[in-house]
């Protein structure tokens, strides 16, 4: 099918961007496409107004912060991440995450921005966001507004976005997370994931006494990415091996809350959900060299 | 030098007058012209027909399984925008099709199917189609179906078929939901049975699948300066003009059906799809109609492959020789009859697989629901058992310790058996050498990656009718004929579905009329123009038209022959056609055009119409085991080597072999085209393909939740052509369009458990049951 008879703009700046939305209270924005195409062909939804921000500047690009971070802005496509030597050596979970994300036609147009607005529970780089504590960064008619990723996603294909709200930028805060693990199950390559973890694991800082931290995501796993606090405690201060790492496999399936569909079903997810912790959290390790 | 014996006539007088003539392009990787058209994009298909003043027509389906239609009101709808015409089923002149069921048990009794071209007072299943709308835009015609309104009273369904056969259970049609009942009883089971030394039982379940072949189904009508209503479509059997000329009431010489290439058929285009709707809206508008389904439309309302339950018992001797099958299976028919009674026959003609089994019965009933329709996919009943007797055959191998390989070539079929519905076998069975072959491709085992990675192998074979059923009298006609330049016509009903159909007879025509393939136009596939075909399913039509066109061809061959011994005053057995000339024994020839024009001088005809007549046959009571029922089988031999993750349940195809033995490959290159198409067919249908119906709402209409498998979610499927010369077609030719997906299921199923030891029976093979079956959850 083709959409409903929409009128598509395409604003030159971020202020007649937001202007557009403004103007008309059923307009959507329109990034990457390849979630909003699909839903407005088959008529699931009916903006009036497509307000294109693909010839908004200095909204593709990526730069280090001091601390050893990136701000990536939202036009950055999926493919940009993974040419990005810079983001392979300051965030390596996203670039792996981001080859996880469909075929390379659908990461050639999809953006950063577009796929945490769309917010599928699914989805890889909300996930990946949420392990790395990034920080959104939100413009609306009145002002700009951060908000940490944990707190960004609401459940299913619902953010806290505002309707005449845009998200310019993510920042990933540093210094550089070399502990990092990224696995998913999908049916096909190349599909949403049926299952999938994000992990970081913080090593202890030498000789100031704080012990290691971990940050554990599921994602297909619930109605959000799902953060897995259970699991992650459990790794706290521990050296990680082959039975922790199971242990906190066991915590996590037990700890997320997925649902059944025509894939699979929740008890098959939670299942997935254990394997694939223990594997991230050994992954882990092995990257910290513990 | 002669590379074989059989050959015959035209290249038996060349051989004669001594000119060297082995096949020149019978068997040559020849490229396609509907290859190279497609891939220029030069081919119009069905949706890409377009003309002037043209509507486009859309169908309102049912919401719901099973309703009555109280009332339909489509007064709204009637005066939106551009709109030309809505139709209900008061408005379609016949609009009850009656169709035998044929050769029913005593059980059933002969059965006469209804189906309706638009509900009247209820719907049957979801997706069921209640109007017609034809407007100006394809969306004015959406938008207008969306607006009648359809006052629907919901009545209680049925959605599984052994429910469907309970008393009380809810009818689906009037007479019951038993549609069909076939049995064959051959030997004594019981004491077979008795004297098995093991006895393996397995209950086995196959899903609805779809041909999601890349073109929706499609076409364009209109009545054209003739009066006749002309009908562009993509379909599978032209033939179908006949039943677009029953629903309007019109004499069938007033319908035409021009067929198109077809982007993919697998069956599902061998049932009338949109031709009948769109003769309807261009007979009441009397303009040009196009529609074309969506994909989310065909995904939910177009008939599926038949789920089957397999039942099987199966009782061997020490030796591994299977001395009894007892087979019960059951098949959702869906809301329709559509081909279920002939689906089922084909499963339980070919239910004990291509083995010689003394003793064996088998009891196959298929049952109406409210369900989604189904009816013909490759394979056509003859694919669902193949997972339920080869699951068994490596159950009873593993039971008394005998190798895949070595437990077919115990039991394989061959010349002068007799299979358990009294069919002797009469050509040449090379099972063993098949199996053999491809067990022995897989080649080196691959070391598994990681310790919780396993790696299993696993081998199914499978036999296939190709050809329709001997009691149809099938035949098919074609006509060959040269222009005055020498350049040949080929003219002939076939539907090319993307086999390379029309390709293949140019190839033969062109063989025997000693032209090269660039000098044939071929004309297919116009039920006014062309000679009938028949239809391009049951692997009919290189085996059907090959012999027609072979037939033609040779009979023209020898009508010029003669002419061109008078013209040169030789013995007719010392000339033969090659290179556009004729040649003499004695070294003289005389090129075509002069010998066509001589002909037309003489009153000798520069074509010929050729019908090839199929063996034929009387109906058999296969319950007595009474005779013949296919013309011949195709056999084949899969194996498969999968990667499991013992950790999450997913499977992987490593390797996957393809050995069918095709008689003879006209073109290697289609030949093993079909085989790896249908090889990935069938690892699709082994591992998620899944049409999920949950009280008779399909679940899965798009392709995000109806998975087919990519290029990089299969192995590159070695493909392996055996040629016995023992086929019915043209040059030993046998058919080899559904044989390759019946095995991959079995043999991916077989290797999993020879990783795991986990038996997995519930298709699709998907990592979740695996993982259940591991015990993981
Ligand atoms: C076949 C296929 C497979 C896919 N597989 C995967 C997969 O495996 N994993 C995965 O994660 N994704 C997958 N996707 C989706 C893909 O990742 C999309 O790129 C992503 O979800 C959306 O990004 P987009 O730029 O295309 O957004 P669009 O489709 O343009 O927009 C999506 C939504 O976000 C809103 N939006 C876009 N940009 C902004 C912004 N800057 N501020 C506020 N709102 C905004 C839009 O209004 C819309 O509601 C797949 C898509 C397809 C078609």
């Amino acid at each position: 099918m083709k959409p409903a008879p929409f009128t598509y703009v395409r604003p030159k700046s971020l202020a007649e961007a937001l202007g557009c939305l403004d103007d008309d209270g059923d307009a959507k924005l329109l990034a990457g496409g390849q979630s909003l195409v699909p839903l407005l062909n088959m008529r699931l939804v009916r903006p009036t107004t497509l307000v294109d921000i693909n010839a908004l500047p200095g909204l593709a690009t990526i730069s280090p912060t001091p601390d050893g971070g990136l701000v990536i802005g939202a036009l950055v496509r999926h493919t940009d991440l993974l040419a990005s030597p810079l983001v392979r050596e300051r965030t390596p979970l996203l670039a792996a995450a981001a080859a996880h994300v469909g075929h390379r036609a659908i990461r050639n147009r999809g953006t950063v921005g577009g796929s945490l607005a769309h917010a599928d529970p699914a989805a890889e780089l909300p996930a990946a966001a949420v392990a790395l504590d990034a920080t959104l960064t939100i413009v609306g008619p009145a002002a700009r507004r951060t908000i940490p990723a944990r707190d960004f996603f609401v459940g299913p294909l619902v953010t806290a976005l505002e309707p005449r709200e845009m998200l310019t930028e993510i920042e990933i805060p540093g210094p550089v997370q070399r502990g990092w693990g990224f696995a998913e199950m999908a049916r096909r390559a190349g599909d949403f994931a049926i299952a999938g973890v994000a992990g970081i694991v913080t090593p202890a800082a030498p000789g100031r006494g704080r012990s290691s931290t971990a940050r554990l995501v599921a994602f297909g796993a619930g109605d959000t990415p799902l953060r897995l606090p259970g699991a992650a405690a459990l790794l706290a201060g521990q050296p990680i091996d082959r039975a922790l790492a199971r242990a906190a496999g066991d915590v996590a399936a037990r700890e997320c809350t997925p649902r059944d569909d025509v894939h699979a079903t929740a008890d098959y997810r939670r299942h997935l959900v254990g394997v694939l912790t223990e594997q991230v959290v050994l992954d882990c390790a092995a990257r910290l060299g513990s | 030098m002669r590379s074989k014996p059989t050959r015959a006539s035209s290249t038996d007088v060349a051989d004669a007058v001594g000119l060297e003539r082995d096949l020149r392009l019978v068997g040559q990787r020849v490229i396609r012209h509907d290859a190279r058209d497609k891939v220029t994009a030069a081919t119009a298909f069905a949706a890409d027909w377009a003309m002037p003043g043209m509507l486009h027509g859309v169908v309102l389906r049912s919401l719901y399984p099973s309703a009555r239609i109280k009332n339909i009101d489509a007064t709204r709808a009637a005066s939106m925008p551009g709109v030309a015409a809505i139709m209900t089923a008061k408005d379609v002149p016949r609009n009850t099709l009656w169709t035998d069921v044929p050769g029913q048990t005593t059980a059933v009794g002969s059965l006469r199917a209804k189906l309706h071209v638009l509900a009247e007072d209820r719907v049957r299943h979801q997706g069921e189609p209640v109007a017609l709308v034809a407007a100006e835009t394809e969306e004015q015609a959406r938008e207008a179906a969306e607006a009648i309104a359809v006052e629907y009273e919901l009545l209680p369904g049925v959605f599984d078929p052994a429910q469907a056969l309970e008393p009380g259970a809810p009818r689906v049609h009037e007479e019951g939901n038993l549609l069909a009942h076939w049995r064959v009883c051959h030997g004594d089971v019981a004491a077979a049975f008795a004297r098995a030394a093991v006895v393996i039982e397995g209950d086995y379940r196959t899903q609805f699948v779809d041909a999601a072949y890349l073109e929706p189904e499609s076409g364009v009508a209109w009545i054209d300066s003739d009066g006749v209503i002309t009908i562009r479509v993509s379909t599978q059997v032209i033939e179908h003009f006949r039943d677009v000329a029953e629903v309007l009431n019109v004499p069938q010489n007033r319908v035409r059906i021009i067929g198109t290439y077809l982007g993919g058929g697998f069956g599902g285009k061998e049932d009338v799809t949109v031709e009948v709707y769109l003769g309807l809206l261009a007979w009441k508008t009397g303009r040009p109609v196009k529609m074309v389904w969506s994909r989310q439309e065909s995904l939910l309302a177009r008939a599926k492959r038949h789920p089957f339950r397999l039942r099987y018992r199966t009782g061997a001797l020490r030796t591994g020789q299977i001395v009894a099958q007892e087979i019960e299976l059951l098949a959702d028919a869906g809301g329709y009859a559509y081909l279920s009674a002939l689906v089922l026959l084909y499963a339980t003609v070919t239910a004990a697989g291509p083995y010689r089994v003394p003793a064996v019965s088998v009891d196959a009933r298929v049952a109406y629901t409210n369900n989604v329709p189904t009816s013909a996919m490759r394979g056509f009943g003859a694919m669902q058992v193949v997972f339920g007797y080869e699951s068994q055959m490596e159950r009873v191998a593993r039971a008394l310790g005998l190798s895949p390989v070595e437990m077919r070539k115990i039991n394989a079929l061959s010349r002068g058996d007799t299979l358990p519905v009294g069919q002797v076998v009469d050509t040449h069975v090379a099972l063993p050498e098949l199996a053999e072959r491809a067990w022995a491709a897989l080649g080196e085992l691959t070391p598994p990656r990681a310790p919780h990675v396993k790696i299993g192998r696993g081998l199914a074979c499978n036999f296939q009718p190709y050809g329709r059923i001997v009691w149809l009298h099938d035949w098919s006609s074609a006509w060959v004929g040269f222009e005055m330049d020498g350049s040949l016509v080929v003219r002939s009903g076939v539907p090319d579905v993307g086999g390379g159909q029309a390709s293949s007879l140019c190839q033969i025509a062109a063989e025997v009329l000693g032209v090269p393939l660039e000098q044939v136009s071929v004309y297919i596939a116009d039920s006014a123009l062309t000679p009938l075909a028949g239809t391009t399913t049951a692997s009919r039509q290189l085996y059907m038209s090959g012999n027609a066109v072979l037939k033609a061809s040779r009979e023209l061959c020898e009508q010029l022959l003669k002419a061109a011994a008078a013209v040169l005053g030789v013995d007719r057995d010392a000339v033969g056609l090659a290179d556009s000339a004729v040649r003499t024994a004695d070294g003289r020839s005389l090129p075509l055009p002069e010998l066509l024009h001589a002909c037309s001088r003489m009153g000798v005809p520069r074509s010929h119409l050729g019908v090839y007549h199929a063996p034929a046959g009387e109906p058999v009571d296969l319950e007595k085991g009474a005779g013949k029922v296919f013309p011949d089988y195709t056999y084949g031999a899969h194996a498969a080597e999968v990667e499991v993750d013992t950790e999450t349940g997913v499977v992987k195809v490593l390797k996957l072999v393809a050995v069918h033995d095709v008689g003879r490959a006209i073109n290697p290159l289609s030949v093993e085209g079909q085989i790896q198409g249908g090889a990935v067919q069938g690892l699709g249908y082994a591992l998620m393909e899944d049409v999920v119906v949950e009280k008779g709402i399909n679940m899965t209409t798009s392709f995000a939740s109806y998975l087919i498998p990519s290029a990089v979610d299969v192995p590159d499927v070695r493909a392996i052509v055996v040629e016995s010369g023992e086929g019915l077609g043209p040059f030993g030719a046998r058919g080899i369009g559904e044989p390759p997906i019946g095995p991959p299921a079995a043999a991916v199923a077989n290797a999993i458990e020879d990783a795991t030891g986990a038996r997995l029976s519930v298709l699709p093979l998907t990592s979740e049951r695996l993982a259940r079956a591991l015990g993981l959850m």
